[in-house]
């Protein structure tokens, strides 16, 4: 997608929810963000996967603009975030990856400031859905130390939901959560997209990407090694693992199949005995054998 | 998550529509920094209106016997116009400051930065809020003076002249409190902003005529000491309540404007420097 700007740095195609341009982001000598470029599409569920320290959360805190990028430009629904800040902010909702505690004030004030920043003065009707969204209704008086870890996490979504964005990111939002929540966590994702959100997370969980995500990039280094759907990526760089158990033969044998191989044609390969065959296992490959692959090999 | 939800016809509906970009999050912040304030109100509010009980009772009531004033006034009517102002210039930095410092290490100084906020709208909100606090802090320590001033020496402390009351006591508490939020998005760290207590805000309170008049100065700290822009924030006061000053009232209005013209391109060019991450 090209990005041609006009003088209010609006790009003219304003489809995109998110567009990074060849970003590099330097903390003196290191290079966090090296010549990152990707774009989202409307209503897709984004995965940026990489290993500590890869430059996931230098990136979305360019987009948020915690961060100066060194170079390169980022565009929130067509805005320019560094010409036209406030437009392209009114536009997305932001989930750190660390707890914030605002001591003295409750979960109801808390979202009542949040809708506030984002112009909207009057918004206790979409306060009040978010809340019972994340299961918050009846803890809104309550203190943010007053409320479990699960519930903090919720507070967060909630807080960057306020104001309806077309954009929501997530950064690494099921660290350290039980896994009912992180399921909970899932779910809601899922209903976003549903209702027309675009969605860029980052995650140490590939099964979570995997569940989640339409795309991901990965990323290493600061580099971007590859944007691409989960399932090509799957289907690219994993083989399915067929384990065959045969009569009489204690110990089963494991292949692999190649992408377009069929069980038939590892069969005739191998020049396997079907009459000695007691049972197949088929296995599919994940994303984490992908990610494996790309970034470690 | 859950699924007991009535308001379903707000889910998808673009509530951006209906934003003010202008006014909502400079009310909102406004809002915050004073409900901040107010909920802590033993320390905010309290502990200052003690420390204004403790002044007049040392100085007012032990020494001020033995002080003479010129213009026919006590030294005990002397001090309250003084305290009043200090306690107002300082609870107006105070109140900034500590709001930007605990944002920053709770982390949620980060939610301004991500918002559509501008920092006109930052720095406005944050200063109110502080001057809010400061005409609190000011007003509650003119009362107990005032009640004090009636008990102890039988005099009633009236307002000779509101209007330039209530011009310096603006001026002044907007340019403090601006001066603490600069200081505090400046610190990188604890330390730093309590050296900003220690060796810019407490000599210049104490050395600002809160408790002498410059008049009885040596010719030498007489120049040194209005160099001091508190000499003339104070004196202003003294002269909205007592009718009397070291310096004319347009004189110390002029160096109060020229004050807070100072502190707010200080603050806006701290502001626009100064990182929003967490520590």
């Amino acid at each position: 997608m090209t990005a041609s700007e006009n003088s209010a740095g609006v790009t003219k195609d304003t489809v995109s929810p998110l567009l990074v341009q060849n970003l590099s982001k330097n903390y003196g000598a290191i290079e966090a963000v090296r010549n990152a470029s990707f774009n989202l599409n409307k209503g897709e569920v984004f995965g940026l996967l990489g290993p500590n320290g890869a430059g996931k959360t230098s990136i979305i805190s360019c987009i948020v603009t915690l961060e100066k990028p060194t170079s390169g430009s980022i565009f929130v629904g067509g805005f320019d975030v560094q010409k036209n800040p406030r437009e392209a902010k009114r536009n997305v909702g932001f989930v750190p990856q660390e707890i914030i505690n605002h001591g003295y004030f409750n979960v109801e004030e808390i979202l009542s400031f949040q809708s506030g920043y984002f112009g909207l003065l009057h918004n206790r009707e979409r306060t009040d859905y978010i809340l019972h969204e994340l299961r918050l209704y009846e803890h809104r008086h309550k203190k943010v130390k007053q409320l479990s870890g699960g519930m903090k996490r919720r507070l967060l979504i909630a807080k960057a939901l306020v104001h309806s964005p077309q954009l929501l990111l997530l950064d690494e939002p099921t660290a350290g959560v039980d896994i009912e929540l992180r399921e909970q966590l899932w779910q809601f994702v899922k209903k976003l997209k549903a209702e027309g959100v675009t969605v860029l997370l980052t995650t140490h969980y590939l099964e979570e990407a995997e569940q989640l995500c339409d795309r991901v990039g990965l990323i290493d280094k600061g580099e971007i090694k590859m944007v691409e759907s989960t399932q090509f990526l799957i289907d690219k760089f994993t083989g399915r693992s067929v384990r065959v158990k045969f009569r009489n033969v204690v110990a089963p044998r494991d292949f692999e199949l190649r992408t377009g191989e069929t069980v038939g044609d590892l069969i005739n390969k191998e020049k396997l005995d079907v009459n000695q065959i007691e049972d197949i296992n088929i296995s599919e490959g994940t994303l984490e054998d992908a990610f494996r692959r790309v970034i470690y090999q | 998550m859950s699924s007991n939800v009535q308001s379903e016809k707000f889910r998808g509906s673009n509530v951006k529509g209906q934003a003010d970009l202008f006014l909502g999050p400079f009310y909102s912040l406004l809002r915050k920094e004073v409900m901040r304030f107010l909920k802590v109100s033993m320390q905010t509010i309290l502990t200052p209106m003690v420390s204004s009980l403790l002044y007049l009772l040392i100085f007012g009531v032990s020494l001020g016997a033995y002080i003479q004033m010129k213009g026919g006034i006590s030294y005990l009517e002397f001090l309250i116009p003084g305290l009043v102002m200090m306690g107002c210039l300082n609870n107006a930095f105070q109140n900034s400051s500590s709001s930007i410092i605990i944002a920053k290490f709770s982390g949620d100084l980060e939610d301004l930065k991500v918002a559509p906020i501008s920092y006109t709208q930052i720095i406005l909100a944050v200063a109110l809020g502080g001057l809010v606090r400061g005409v609190v802090v000011g007003t509650i320590t003119y009362v107990v003076g005032a009640i004090f001033c009636y008990f102890k020496a039988d005099t009633v402390i009236a307002i000779h002249h509101p209007l330039w009351l209530l011009v310096f006591i603006v001026l002044g508490g907007l340019s403090f409190s601006l001066l603490g939020l600069a200081a505090a998005f400046w610190a990188k760290s604890f330390d730093q902003m309590a050296a900003v207590n220690s060796f810019i805000l407490l000599p210049l309170m104490y050395l600002g005529g809160v408790f002498f008049s410059i008049d009885n100065l040596h010719p030498f700290w007489q120049s040194i000491a209005r160099a001091n822009p508190l000499i003339y924030f104070i004196n202003g006061v003294r002269y909205g309540i007592l009718g009397v000053s070291d310096v004319t009232p347009e004189h110390a209005c002029v160096v109060a404007l020229v004050t807070l013209v100072l502190m707010y391109w200080l603050a806006f060019r701290t502001l626009a420097r100064a990182s929003f991450l967490r520590w």
